[in-house]
């Protein structure tokens, strides 16, 4: 067992006949940032609810520092060092910017005052500290992800899991989102698993990639080395296309 | 609070409304010996819509069954206040259990026994029934209301049963229940921007998410309503030391509807809601209630049936849910610029 990190050993899971997860296992080391890419429907947010804690695995186990999590809720894994983002948002809306992310460093039991100071710096960190006084309804959808990246970072996770952070965002604020991944890199320091189908995004921020292709994992390894890859690139990149 | 919380104080906020219920309660109450009344009745009712706004308003969670709180407050105020010959003697309570007949204390501690004990029950119940949410929550709160009820109205050897028991001695001043009720809403207002009361709106925002920030969402809604509880509890108190009588109905599906209504009427996602639900009802009620009886209201005669109040604050009820769930103060506090706007 590999300590410190977050682990994912034989994970399978069915729903009803069909079989959404095969035997997937994954490491991701303190600080690292993986990818995870795969086909629509690969079972790819299945497998990070099951990471953070919100589906039940029917086999295998998840550990974070050889300690396993099976069978504990998401808010105890959030206290072990687990934080998530949603593929929608999910902010909370008739909150600030500011009360949504001081919650992240609230929840785990921080002081009014650790949050606030927490707050403004991640804020400032990814630039949208102007954002703190509004309401999180009235942001534009790019800023809301922003918004709920910093709200998970708010708790400094040991791992943060993210699915599809840059769906739905445009070509002005894509980038936005790797400078601000980059910065929650450097300041803070956790591992991150990056769900995306963005290929550029996750070649330009990981480095390492895992890829799921009907529930089974194809390919662990190197982003450029996945691009040529023959099993990835017709189950994948075939038909997504690389762009 | 010094060095600023997550959510900043604001003055406007919390002593707006004090100012604007003791203005009313100063003028209302002094009009005549009736609207006094009325008056103190009005603040019991807005005690207890504090105490639903707490829990209901900001956990987003539907509760039918604070008035057993209420029921448990009143109760024990009335009870522990009440003269001793009445309990031993009177009519209504000859089957009561002896070792109650003796209690008593005075009626600022029966107060403070009364919502601490009902803030008890509530904590003891409510470690069930927070495990629910939504339709089942409804549910299981509502029989809760429905347990309490029957256990108070059918059982003699606790209380006066399905009777009532008199003498319970009366706050004539009512300045008493407004301070009473502007310590309430200190109290509230402070709970609703402490990181405690965020917490919890954050779990009625989005149940799926307060999770993943560590957020136990069971824990911060059983410490809302056992607050709730409390408060609901002193609602009660002050109820049977204005109404003078302890009667196991006044707290049953009447009162719960129509603390509901203002609740829900006023915007049950804020302080200021809670308060504006509770005089515009109040004075609709009131306005109707005269017309009911055929009073005058500014010389003016206008007759309508009996009954018609009740159906017209339902029917305003069921308008807001349709198309204003977010009440008359949609969610805002209370501000003097947007107050003026209007
Ligand atoms: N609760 C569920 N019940 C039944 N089937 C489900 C359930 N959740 C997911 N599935 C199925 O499991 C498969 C994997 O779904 P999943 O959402 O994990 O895919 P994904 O890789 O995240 O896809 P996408 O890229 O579209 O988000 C899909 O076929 C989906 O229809
Ligand atoms: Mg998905």
């Amino acid at each position: 067992m590999n300590k410190k990190a977050f682990q994912a050993d034989q994970v399978s899971k069915s729903f009803g006949a069909l079989r959404v997860l095969d035997n997937v296992s994954i490491t991701i080391n303190p600080g690292e940032v993986v990818g995870l890419l795969g086909p629509n429907g690969a079972g790819k947010s299945t497998f990070i609810n099951i990471l953070a804690g919100y589906e039940r695995q029917d086999g295998g186990t998840v550990t974070i520092d050889g300690h396993p999590l099976d069978g504990l809720s998401p808010s105890a894994r959030a206290k072990l060092g687990v934080a998530r983002t949603f593929q929608s948002g999910r902010l909370f809306s008739k909150l600030t910017v500011a009360e949504n992310v001081a919650l992240g460093a609230i929840g785990l039991g921080n002081s009014a005052k650790v949050a606030k100071e927490r707050t403004q710096s991640i804020l400032e960190i990814l630039g949208i500290e102007k954002l703190s006084p509004y309401q999180a309804e009235s942001i534009s959808h790019g800023n809301a992800r922003l918004v709920g990246l910093a709200r998970a970072v708010a708790a400094h996770p040991e791992y943060l899991i993210m699915d599809e952070p840059a769906a739905g965002l445009n070509e002005d604020e894509a980038p936005r989102l790797i400078h601000a991944l980059e910065s929650v890199t450097k300041n803070i320091g956790c591992g991150m698993l990056l769900v995306e189908h963005n290929v550029k995004l996750v070649t330009d921020a990981c480095s390492r990639v895992i890829v799921l292709a009907t529930g089974t994992l194809i390919f662990d390894g190197d982003p450029h080395e996945a691009l040529k890859h023959e099993e990835v690139k017709s189950a994948y990149l075939g038909n997504a296309g690389v762009h | 609070m010094r060095h600023g919380g997550v959510t900043k104080f604001s003055f406007q906020n919390l002593f707006g409304p004090i100012i604007i219920i003791s203005a009313l309660t100063f003028f209302v109450g002094r009009t005549s010996a009736s609207l006094q009344l009325i008056t103190q009745f009005t603040l019991c009712y807005f005690m207890m819509v504090l105490a639903l706004q707490v829990f209901v308003g900001n956990s987003g969670v539907l509760s039918f069954g604070h008035g057993s709180f209420a029921l448990i407050g009143s109760y024990i105020s009335g009870m522990l206040t009440a003269p001793i010959n009445i309990k031993g003697h009177a009519l209504a309570m000859n089957q009561l259990w002896q070792a109650l007949v003796p209690l008593h204390t005075n009626i600022y501690l029966a107060l403070l026994i009364s919502a601490i004990i009902s803030a008890f029950f509530a904590a003891l119940t409510g470690s069930l029934l927070m495990r629910l949410s939504g339709l089942s929550a409804g549910i299981a709160t509502f029989a809760l209301l429905g347990v309490t009820y029957n256990v108070f109205f059918n059982n003699k050897r606790i209380g006066p049963g399905s009777q009532a028991l008199p003498a319970v001695p009366t706050i004539s001043n009512t300045y008493i229940l407004l301070l009473l009720a502007a310590l309430a809403i200190v109290v509230v207002y402070l709970f609703n921007i402490s990181s405690l009361g965020r917490t919890l709106i954050a779990t009625r925002e989005d149940a799926m998410a307060a999770p993943a920030l560590g957020i136990n969402i069971y824990r911060v809604r059983l410490i809302a309503f056992t607050l709730s509880g409390f408060l609901a509890g002193l609602s009660g108190g002050m109820y049977v030391h204005v109404a003078g009588t302890f009667q196991v109905q006044d707290y049953y599906l009447e009162f719960t509807f129509l603390t509901l209504s203002m609740l829900i009427i006023g915007g049950s996602a804020s302080l200021w809601g809670a308060l504006l639900g509770t005089i515009v009802i109040s004075t609709i009620g009131q306005l109707l209630l005269m017309m009911e009886q055929d009073l005058p209201i500014f010389g003016i005669h206008a007759h309508i049936p009996e009954g018609s109040r009740a159906v017209i604050i339902a029917v305003a009820f069921v308008a807001v849910l349709l198309w204003r769930s977010s009440g008359i103060a949609n969610g805002k506090e209370f501000s003097i610029p947007t107050f003026w706007r209007k």
